[in-house]
């Protein structure tokens, strides 16, 4: 047990080592921007004077790192400093859309998870079977498709031609949790499609790969069924890669619902991101940033642990 | 009924038929299942609904027939050995490199194929197809046909240039590592880390807010995105061979790092490295796709197939599929290049269990 | 075969054909292969690698492993046509009735599970016994097959017991629902002599206690002797022999089997020290090392190499031989002592050697397939070392690889443009032998050269080893598990255990009394090809007294 848990705290004292470099590398990429801050906001028109002043307000005469240990104090408590466009409080706008990505996100993975699984087990099963074929055929094809492919797609068919769900998904506080759910089943449901081709491969090589394996073969020369051999031999043994695809697909749904949400104009923390670079307005840009990037990072690290907790040779020392 | 619908069973169940009577059971079930499935859509749905099936069926029999008269043709023009691992190509491979070749072709020739040039104003906005114009005019009056074969080089080329950068900055990070192990490996296996623990789209978006939406920036931007991918594989691949008794061999003998890497390592490690090339094109061409589609791509008039599905996004709203047409050119190339790297994948991993 | 005359046939299998799949057709690899067991018998299945021994183990079982298909013949279970029934009834007979045990125990077992729920889960899925019944039932079978801690050691996981504890577990395993026939598949081959011993005397004695039919599948001789009733030789899918054991020790008819009988014969005077005070070639002194992190893996260890001498260098796994060799060329810098040749210290790391100091000291290595860069052709894997220290080029390296080509008796008009993987595995190895002569090396470290190889192939390799010794007065270190290649080369001998140089001298007093003690456990535990051999050590070490509870 001391193993486990000595590995786990490593894993975890690195990953908050990676989301501190990941925060440097936020922070100073925008001091690489060529001028400044205050050149980017006033453009060609300013003169010495007013840039001298918006220097003065944004702080910008201290040192840079001095100025990143304030960034980053005031991230940690969750203040991200104000918008360059309209002076409002960063932490505000972000919230808010944050929920309603996290909320987009879980939707889509509440169905995706468990189907593509099942599926990647049945595929595994029926490997090489026609069956097999047509859903490698379709999943490349799933995967291989832009977000915004399969969201117009959707949009041109189930909203606009046959009128089952509205095509723009937007929300308001007054709706109940089954408005919501109808109104978001377009950007959720290109997600699923997305993220369940992906999770499905990845779990039917999963277990394909241990198919190769020495006890496999035993098993089946014990007289063990199809079913048994994949579910009581392989799977145990395939859990560590499937903790990893479905970690790597969720963190994947958080960052792929920025294109989702622009094509289906939902006020996520992703359109948001969009609009603030076109504006340049840095310091949203970072916030979202180190929000999707925390996420990542957490979302991998959670992955790590769970393959370290499902190893039989490390729950179960010498 | 009509006479499309007896039309309809009386080939499949003729088909079934000769199926059976060759004892070809895989083709039998296939198409006297399709046969019992017609009868439940053909209630709920009716005629369209077998003209639907009937269409889809022949669009797949068409590019099932172009790709095997394909693969013919190239196990024809290549050398013996290549045509012999042709031979091995599944036909979903050989459709694969027909539209490869399709989209090189219209990408090398773009000037001379399209009609007219890709900023060239012709028309009023959104102009329903004619004689001149074979899909119409885009938002601003120019032909769409024609910036559909343009984008097929700007796209493809922007994409196929930061591949070919995020490659050798990847494999070449990633040999150096295996040959040298120790601090540089480390470091280097590290800055992957680092890199990759910012999601891909975030990490571009950050950038091209920064210093603007320049060709070049977005080249070096998503070349310095996806390396480490290719550092990883490269590092995984060469450490398999680095540990081999003839590369010790060779170490023992005083050769240097360079003839360790050209000689021992590059030989055996090609066909994972060419495989990879292929995925992490697509992963390139998407992500490039996707900055377009948010306008940070390739910027106007350029022709440029994301930022032409966003230009006249608004034509679904009014049941118009043009604008999925670019973004139909940009799955065909993904999902034909896919194709051509899970045969390979295939024949790569061996013939061992799959 | 007498002794079972009167039993019925279990197992009959006639005209036996099987097909493997390589190069996008199917070529036969067993070609006719007649076989009749019967019950309570023990048959011994030997044959080199490739011979098809174990397809037909598991064809036996009618199972034909991915890429290999039965294409003809007939496989008759007790009366059950094993090729024509359907999957269903092949799968009620695995694990019931014909139970597998498999080369690798530390492979073959899940991982995930417990060794306990590993072996009941036959019983339970056959619905034979209730498992409290069989986990009783695992115990006293653990307890036959003398496991320590009969009552505990099933609840461990795989990783968490030792190898040959693993394997005599996958043979109770295998006997959990009393089968009438075992097929074991070289189950002692991965493991050491010493633990061979303990795994083998288990598997007799279970073997008779329950009147189990078994095949017996195994390339060494000795082993097989001691395990069967009858032995069926195999050559390249077809049956060469068959005979009672005593028959076919004392009397083989084909020339086949006398010539894999006669291997062990080849045997070469043993040479001593040069009588003038040249110095050693090699010369490690104190030498203690360890992996990074990691415990120490040699323990002061010293031994002296001399011109046109053979050092034999004798340990078991995880006894730091290969290290040891590691040390030498540099490979793994040492944590004290030091390393001369010709009374000259070497750098301790090979990036710090010059060029000719790496020139001296050449390795073949066991593995002939990962020692040949499969992508360079033969004339570059010989030549660049050639052209790397001697610098010839062109015609004058050309002539160097034909007359390296020569050396090693490979015709150079036939193999100078060839590659590595269409030789055979006797071929690569000799082109390892070129290689390492192409750099005029006074010295080679050869790492279990032959272990890898078909004893008559192995034969033809020691023998070249030999005459090039002779030619070109080189000296040789040879590391080796295999105490009848010591015999037949060596000229002196350094025993290791744990990193430590337990004993080391003359070749001829190693192999006289008195030992010590360890000397002796491993010389005893190689099997003889006497078949009373087993039964007669038994008798004298006592049965609990062997293997890993013979502690030294």
């Amino acid at each position: 047990m001391k193993d486990i848990l000595g590995l786990v705290a490593k894993r975890l004292g690195l990953g908050l080592v990676t989301l501190l470099v990941v925060s440097v590398l936020i922070f100073f990429a925008v001091e690489l921007l060529p001028g400044d801050i205050a050149q980017a906001v006033l453009g060609q028109m300013a003169t010495e004077e007013t840039l001298a002043q918006l220097r003065l307000e944004f702080g910008l005469d201290r040192p840079a790192v001095v100025r990143y240990f304030d960034w980053l104090a005031g991230a940690v408590t969750g203040d991200f400093g104000t918008s360059l466009i309209d002076g409002e409080a960063v932490t505000a706008k972000i919230t808010d859309r944050f929920i309603n990505t996290l909320f987009l996100a879980a939707y889509a993975a509440v169905i995706a998870v468990p189907f593509a699984i099942a599926l990647g087990i049945i595929v595994a099963l029926l490997r090489n079977s026609i069956f097999d074929r047509v859903a490698n055929v379709v999943t490349l094809t799933s995967i291989s498709s832009p977000e915004f492919f399969l969201g117009y797609i959707l949009i041109l068919y189930l909203a606009v031609k046959w009128s089952m769900f509205p095509a723009i998904a937007s929300l308001s506080s007054s709706m109940t949790f089954l408005e919501m759910l109808e109104r978001t089943f377009l950007p959720a449901l290109t997600l699923v499609l997305v993220v369940t081709a992906h999770m499905m491969r990845m779990t039917r090589a999963a277990i394909i790969n241990l198919l190769a394996s020495p006890y496999i073969e035993m098993a089946r020369l014990k007289g063990a069924p199809p079913w048994k051999v994949i579910v009581r031999h392989a799977l145990p043994n395939a859990w560590a890669p499937i903790i990893n695809v479905v970690a790597l697909n969720l963190a994947y749904l958080v960052t792929g619902v920025v294109l989702v949400e622009v094509v289906f104009v939902y006020p996520g923390i992703g359109q948001l991101l969009v609009d603030a670079v076109a504006k340049r307005d840095f310091p949203i840009v970072q916030a979202c940033c180190l929000i999707f990037a925390a996420t990542f990072i957490l979302l991998n690290l959670a992955a790590d642990v769970g393959a370290i907790l499902t190893n039989p040779r490390l729950r179960h020392p010498k | 009924m009509s006479m499309f619908v007896i039309g309809y069973y009386a080939a499949l169940i003729t088909a079934s038929c000769i199926a059976a009577y060759f004892q070809n059971r895989k083709a039998f079930m296939l198409l006297f299942s399709l046969t019992l499935v017609s009868f439940v859509l053909g209630i709920v749905g009716g005629v369209p609904a077998l003209r639907g099936v009937t269409i889809f069926a022949g669009i797949l029999a068409l590019a099932a027939g172009t790709s095997y008269a394909f693969r013919e043709f190239l196990i024809q023009v290549c050398s013996p050995a290549i045509a012999k691992e042709l031979r091995t190509a599944p036909l979903t491979a050989a459709f694969g490199m027909f539209v490869i070749f399709t989209y090189a072709i219209a990408g090398i020739f773009a000037p001379w194929i399209a009609p007219f040039d890709q900023s060239e104003v012709i028309a009023s906005a959104f102009e329903p197809p004619n004689e001149d114009m074979l899909l119409g005019a885009d938002q601003l009056g120019r032909d769409m046909f024609s910036r559909i074969i343009f984008g097929a080089r700007n796209s493809v080329g922007l994409a196929l240039v930061a591949t070919v950068l995020a490659f050798v900055i990847g494999a070449l990070a990633g040999l150096y590592s295996a040959v040298k192990g120790g601090w540089l490996d480390q470091l280097s296996g590290r800055v992957a880390d680092v890199i990759m623990s910012v999601p891909s789209l975030i990490f571009a978006l950050l950038i091209l807010s920064i210093f603007g939406t320049n060709l070049w920036v977005i080249v070096v931007v998503v070349a310095i995105i996806y390396s480490p991918r290719v550092f990883r594989l490269t590092r995984a691949v060469a450490g398999n061979v680095v540990v081999m008794d003839y590369v010790e061999a060779a170490r023992l003998r005083g050769e240097g790092d360079w003839h360790l890497i050209r000689k021992e390592i590059l030989p055996n490690s090609t066909a994972p490295l060419i495989a990879e090339f292929g995925l992490e094109f697509c992963f390139v061409f998407l992500l490039i796709a996707g900055l377009s589609f948010l306008g940070l791509g390739i910027q106007p008039p350029t022709a440029d197939w994301g930022s032409m599905v966003r230009e006249n996004a608004t034509l679904i709203s009014f049941g118009d599929i043009t604008p999925l047409i670019p973004a139909a050119a940009i799955a065909l190339l993904t999902v034909a290049v896919n194709f051509v790297v899970d045969w390979m994948l295939f024949r790569s991993s061996g013939l061992k269990e799959q | 075969m007498s002794k079972y005359h009167n039993k019925s046939v279990l197992l009959e299998i006639r005209d036996l054909k099987i097909d493997g799949y390589a190069d996008e057709t199917w070529v036969p690899i067993i070609k006719g292969v007649d076989l009749t067991l019967r019950r309570g018998e023990v048959l011994g299945l030997i044959g080199e690698s490739g011979a098809g021994k174990s397809t037909i183990g598991a064809a036996a079982m009618g199972y034909a492993r991915d890429g290999t298909r039965i294409s003809e013949g007939s496989i008759e279970f007790d009366g059950m046509e094993l090729t024509t029934a359907t999957s269903a009834e092949k799968r009620a007979l695995r694990g019931s009735r014909i139970a597998y045990v498999a080369q690798s125990a530390a492979a073959s077992f899940n991982p995930a599970h417990k060794l306990i729920d590993q072996h009941t889960e036959a019983p339970l899925h056959y619905r034979i016994k209730k498992r409290m019944e069989a986990q009783e039932d695992a115990m006293e079978l653990y307890e036959r097959l003398r496991l320590p801690n009969p009552t505990e050691i099933g609840f461990r996981y795989p990783h968490q017991v030792s190898g040959g504890q693993l394997q005599r577990a996958m043979t109770a395993m295998a006997m959990s629902c009393r089968p009438d026939l075992i097929i074991f598949d070289e189950p002692t081959t991965a493991l050491d002599v010493t633990t061979q011993i303990e795994v083998l005397a288990a598997i007799r004695d279970i073997v008779d206690q329950f009147d189990t039919a078994a095949i017996y599948i195994t390339h060494d001789l000795a082993v097989v002797a001691q395990m069967a009733d009858t032995i069926k030789v195999l050559l390249k899918g077809e049956e060469v022999e068959h005979a009672s054991t005593e028959k076919m020790l004392d009397a083989p008819e084909e020339d086949y089997t006398k010539s894999l009988w006669a291997v062990r014969s080849f045997k070469r005077p043993q040479k001593s020290r040069p009588e003038d005070d040249s110095r050693p070639v090699i010369s490690v002194q104190g030498v203690d090392a360890a992996y990074t992190g990691g415990a120490k893996v040699l323990d002061d260890i010293s031994f002296e190499i001399y011109p046109g001498m053979t050092v034999a260098v004798v340990g078991e796994s995880g006894s730091g031989k290969s290290t040891a060799a590691r040390v030498i060329t540099g490979l793994l810098p040492p944590m004290s002592g030091e390393v001369l040749c010709r009374g000259e210290a070497l750098p301790p790391r090979y990036q710090d050697r010059t060029r000719d100091q790496l020139r001296q000291a050449q390795m073949i290595y066991q593995m002939a397939d990962t020692a040949l860069n499969p992508k360079s052709r033969i004339s570059d894997i010989i030549g660049r070392p050639a052209q790397f220290y001697s610098g010839l080029k062109g015609q004058g390296l050309k002539q160097r690889v034909d007359e390296l080509l020569d050396l090693i008796e490979l015709d150079p008009a036939k193999f100078y443009n060839r590659f590595p993987p269409e030789l055979s595995g006797g071929q690569k190895q000799r082109i390892g032998i070129a290689r390492a002569l192409a750099a005029e090396p006074e010295f080679i470290i050869c790492d279990e050269v032959t272990s890898a190889l078909d004893q008559l192939v192995a034969e033809g390799i020691l023998k070249l080893l030999d005459r090039l010794q002779q030619e070109l007065g080189l000296a040789y270190m040879f590391i080796t598990h295999d105490l009848a290649t010591v015999r037949s080369i060596a000229d002196e001998v350094v025993v290791m255990q744990n990193g430590k140089v337990v004993e080391q001298g003359a070749k001829e007093e190693m192999f006289t009394p008195p030992h010590h003690p360890y000397t002796d456990l491993l010389l005893s535990s190689v099997p003889e090809m006497d078949p009373n051999w087993l039964t007669t050590l038994l008798e004298e070490r006592g049965v609990d007294n062997i293997g890993e509870a013979a502690s030294v």
